[in-house]
C-alpha cells in the first residue's frame, strides 16, 4: 500500500515538473515588440523614474568609468536611473536576452546592450530587440543618414533596432623599441612573423579580437577586401578561405609557443605583450592604449602600426531587448549617449577616447568646437588617420563560419 | 505511543525530495528537451538528433580529457586529502595547522583559487617573474599536460576530503588504533588494517563527489587550460554563448553527455560501496 502510494506520488509529481519545465519553455517567442510611443514627450514622461540597466562588456576600465561618472549622472538628470551590469562578453548579455524571449519575459533584467556584429544579428533573426524606435531619438538628426557603418551593422540592416553610438577601429600596437623595422602592410607585418619566430601571435577566435584578425587576413590572402564577397557565399568562402588558411597553417611554426596553443582571449594577447613576451597587440578598442602606455602596463615604446592598405573599422550601438520593461528609460539614455556633449566626453583620450558617431557636418559651430578641442593622444593618431582606406566588416553570417573553420583546420588541425 | 503520530518517512523526506527533484529533473528534461530540437529559438519545433550527430565528431577527444583531469585531480586530492586527515586526527599541534589550514581552503570560490593560480604560474606571472626564467619558463597555465587546471583542483579538492575523511575518523578511531597498537601492529599495519578501512566509506563517496564536480566544472578549464582539446564543459558553454540560433541544442547535447557520465560515475561508486563492509 505504502509502497504504491510513493510510487504515484513520485509519478505525479514527475509529470508536475515536466509539465512545469514544458509550459515555462513553451511560451514561444514574442515578435520584436513596438514601445508604442507617438511622440519624443510621451517618451520621455514615461522614462520619469525608471531605472535603465545597461549590460556592457566590463574589462574595459575606463569605459566603466566614462559610464559611471559621466553618462550616470547626466540620465539622473533626465529623471532616469542608469546601472552598469559589466559581463565579460556581450553574448553572456545576448543569452540572457534569448532567455528571456523563450521564456517570454515582459520585465527582463536587460535594459539596454553595447552590441554590434553577429550579437545583433543573432538576436534580430531572434525577435530579441525592439525595433523602429530610434528615428524618435532627437539626436538621431545629428548622424549622417547616409553613413554606411550606421546603416548597416555587419551587413544586417539596423532598421531602427539599435541606435549607434561609437565608432571603432582595429588596430595593432607595436613595441617600437623591439621591433626596429616595423611592416608597412598585413602581409609585411605576416612575414616580420617569420623572421621573428615567438615573438607574434593572436587571440583564438571566437574571441572577437582574433576573429577580426582572421577577417583581416582572409583580406589580405585575397588581394584586398574589394575582392571578398561582404555578404555570405559558400562558394566564395570555398573559393578565398583555402588560401587563408594556407597562410595561417604556414604561419603557425612562427608564433608564441610554436603556434601549438594559442591565447583563448584578447586579454591573454595583451598580458603578453605587456610582459614583453611577444612584441604585437592588437585591439578593436585603440582608445585603452593611452592609458595603457601611461600608466606603464604596456612599454613606453608603444605605436600604432597603420597599414597601407587599411584596417577593418566598425561602429557600435545601444540596443534596447524587446523583453525590457523600461524602454521609455532605454530611449531616452541612448538619446542622452548621442548628444554632443556626451560624444565629445566620450571621444576624450584621457576619459575614454571613443570615436564619435556625430557627422560634423550636422554639428552647430559651437557643438564642433567641443571635438576640436579634445587634446590629442601621444600613441594613437586621430581618427581620420587610423580610418584612412578603411575597410568594411564582413556579414555577421561569415563570422562563425570562419570561426569553426579556424577552430577546426589550426586549432585541432595540428 | 509517538509510533502513531510519527509522519511516516516518505512524507518527512518529500519537501527536500522534492525540492532537489524539481531542480534536477526540470533542468535535465530541459536540456534534454532542447537537445532533442523540441524547444528551438526560432522555427518549429521537431523531434531530431541532429544535435547529438554535430557534436559526435568532437565527443570523444571532450570526454577523454574531462575523464583524464577529474581522475588525475580526484586521485592527487584523495592522497593529500586522506594523508592531511591522518595527520589531523593525530591531534598534535601540526594537526591543528592542517586543520586549520583546510578549513580556510574551503570557502574561497574556485574561480578565485583559479585566477590566483593563473598568476602565480602563467608565462607573465609572479614565478616566472621572480625567477627571471622568461622563456624557459614551463607551460604550467595553458600547457599541453593541464598542470595548472590539475593543481588547482587537488588543492582545492583535497581539503575537501581531508575534513570529509577527518569527520569519519575522528569518533571511532583512537580506540581501535590504540587496541591495534596494544596488540603488536607497527604504523603501517595500523594503517592498513585499521585507519584505511574506516575511512574507505568517507573516501570512497568524498572522492566521487570530487570527481563528478571536476568532470563537470568550467571556469578553473577555461581559466588556467588551452583552447584546444577542449574539456567537455568548456566545449559545451563555448557552444550555448556562440552567436548562431542553432547551438543551443548542440551545447544542451553536450550537457546531457556530461549528465549521462556523471550519473555513470555516481552509480559505479555505489556499486563499489556496497562491497566496503563497513558500508554494510
Amino acid at each position: 500500500m505504502t509502497f504504491t502510494l510513493r510510487t504515484k506520488t513520485i509519478l505525479s509529481g514527475t509529470a508536475a515538473i515536466a509539465a512545469a519545465a514544458l509550459a515555462l519553455a513553451g511560451c514561444a517567442a514574442p515578435p520584436a515588440a513596438q514601445a508604442g510611443f507617438t511622440g519624443w514627450d510621451q517618451v520621455t514622461a514615461a522614462a520619469q523614474g525608471q531605472t535603465v540597466r545597461l549590460w556592457m562588456y566590463g574589462g574595459d576600465k575606463q569605459g566603466n568609468s566614462y559610464v559611471d561618472n559621466t553618462l550616470k549622472p547626466a540620465a539622473a538628470k533626465e529623471g532616469v536611473t542608469l546601472e552598469r551590469v559589466p559581463v565579460a562578453d556581450t553574448k553572456d548579455a545576448m543569452n540572457r536576452v534569448l532567455t528571456e524571449v523563450q521564456a517570454g519575459t515582459r520585465d527582463g533584467a536587460v535594459d539596454l546592450v553595447w552590441v554590434n556584429g553577429d550579437n545583433f544579428g543573432t538576436g534580430k533573426q531572434a525577435g530579441a530587440w525592439s525595433c523602429g524606435w530610434t528615428s524618435m531619438l532627437p539626436n538621431m538628426t545629428l548622424t549622417a543618414a547616409s553613413d554606411p557603418l550606421l546603416a548597416n551593422d555587419f551587413g544586417a540592416p539596423v532598421e531602427g533596432c539599435e541606435a549607434p553610438w561609437s565608432k571603432a577601429q582595429f588596430t595593432f600596437a607595436y613595441n617600437s623599441a623591439t621591433v626596429t623595422d616595423p611592416p608597412k602592410t598585413l602581409a609585411g607585418l605576416l612575414d616580420w612573423s617569420r623572421t621573428h619566430p615567438g615573438r607574434f601571435t593572436y587571440p583564438a577566435p571566437p574571441d572577437f579580437t582574433g576573429s577580426v584578425f582572421t577577417r583581416q587576413v582572409l583580406y589580405s590572402v585575397s588581394g584586398g577586401y574589394a575582392n571578398v564577397p561582404l555578404g555570405f557565399e559558400r562558394k566564395a568562402f570555398d573559393r578565398l578561405t583555402p588560401a587563408l588558411f594556407d597562410t595561417l597553417t604556414g604561419l603557425a611554426p612562427s608564433l608564441w609557443r610554436e603556434g601549438k596553443t594559442y591565447p583563448k582571449t584578447s586579454g591573454e594577447l595583451d598580458a603578453l605583450y605587456a610582459g614583453g613576451q611577444v612584441d604585437f597587440t592588437m585591439t578593436y578598442g585603440p582608445a585603452t592604449l593611452t592609458k595603457l602606455v601611461a600608466d606603464g602596463t604596456y612599454p613606453a615604446a608603444t605605436k600604432v602600426l597603420t597599414l597601407e592598405e587599411g584596417t577593418v573599422g566598425n561602429a557600435s550601438f545601444l540596443a534596447i531587448p524587446s523583453t525590457s520593461g523600461h524602454q521609455a528609460g532605454a530611449m531616452v539614455v541612448a538619446n542622452l549617449a548621442l548628444s554632443p556633449e556626451q560624444q565629445a566626453a566620450k571621444a576624450d583620450p584621457r576619459v575614454w577616447g571613443q570615436f564619435p558617431v556625430l557627422d560634423p557636418a550636422a554639428l552647430s559651430a559651437a557643438q564642433r568646437a567641443m571635438f576640436e578641442a579634445l587634446p590629442p593622444s601621444p600613441v594613437v593618431p586621430a581618427y581620420d588617420v587610423l580610418s584612412k582606406n578603411a575597410n568594411p566588416e564582413l556579414a555577421a553570417a561569415w563570422v562563425p563560419e570562419l570561426d569553426d573553420a579556424w577552430r577546426r583546420q589550426i586549432l585541432t588541425g595540428r | 505511543m509517538s509510533s502513531g503520530r510519527r509522519l511516516p518517512p516518505w512524507l518527512m523526506a518529500a519537501p527536500a525530495v522534492l525540492m532537489a527533484s524539481f531542480v534536477v529533473l526540470g533542468g535535465l528534461l530541459t536540456a534534454a528537451a532542447q537537445s532533442l530540437g523540441l524547444l528551438p529559438l526560432a522555427g518549429s519545433p521537431s523531434l531530431t538528433l541532429e544535435a547529438y550527430t554535430t557534436v559526435a565528431p568532437d565527443l570523444p577527444s571532450a570526454v577523454g580529457l574531462s575523464l583524464a583531469i577529474a581522475s588525475a585531480s580526484t586521485i592527487a586530492a584523495s592522497a593529500v586529502g586522506f594523508m592531511a586527515a591522518l595527520i589531523i586526527v593525530q591531534g598534535r599541534w601540526c594537526g591543528r595547522v592542517v586543520a586549520a589550514v583546510s578549513t580556510l581552503t574551503i570557502p574561497f570560490p574556485h574561480i578565485v583559487g583559479a585566477a590566483s593560480v593563473g598568476l602565480l604560474l602563467s608565462d607573465s606571472g609572479v614565478l616566472s617573474r621572480l625567477t627571471g626564467a622568461g622563456e624557459a619558463w614551463p607551460q604550467l597555465v595553458g600547457g599541453p599536460w593541464w598542470f595548472a587546471v590539475i593543481a588547482d583542483y587537488s588543492w582545492k579538492e583535497s581539503a575537501f576530503i581531508a575534513l570529509v575523511v577527518t569527520g569519519a575518523l575522528i569518533t571511532r578511531s583512537t580506540g581501535y588504533d590504540e587496541t591495534a597498537a596494544l596488540l603488536g601492529a607497527g604504523r603501517l599495519r595500523r594503517l592498513r588494517h585499521v585507519l584505511l578501512p574506516l575511512s574507505l566509506p568517507a573516501l570512497t563517496v568524498s572522492a566521487t563527489i570530487v570527481f563528478v564536480y571536476t568532470f563537470g566544472s568550467y571556469e578553473v578549464a577555461w581559466l588556467l587550460g588551452r583552447p584546444s582539446p577542449e574539456p567537455l564543459p568548456v566545449m559545451a558553454l563555448r557552444v550555448f554563448s556562440s552567436a548562431s540560433l542553432t547551438s543551443r541544442p548542440e551545447a544542451a547535447a553536450l550537457a546531457v553527455v556530461t549528465a549521462i557520465v556523471s550519473f555513470g560515475a555516481a552509480f559505479a561508486a555505489f556499486a563499489l560501496l556496497r562491497r566496503i563492509p563497513l558500508w554494510r
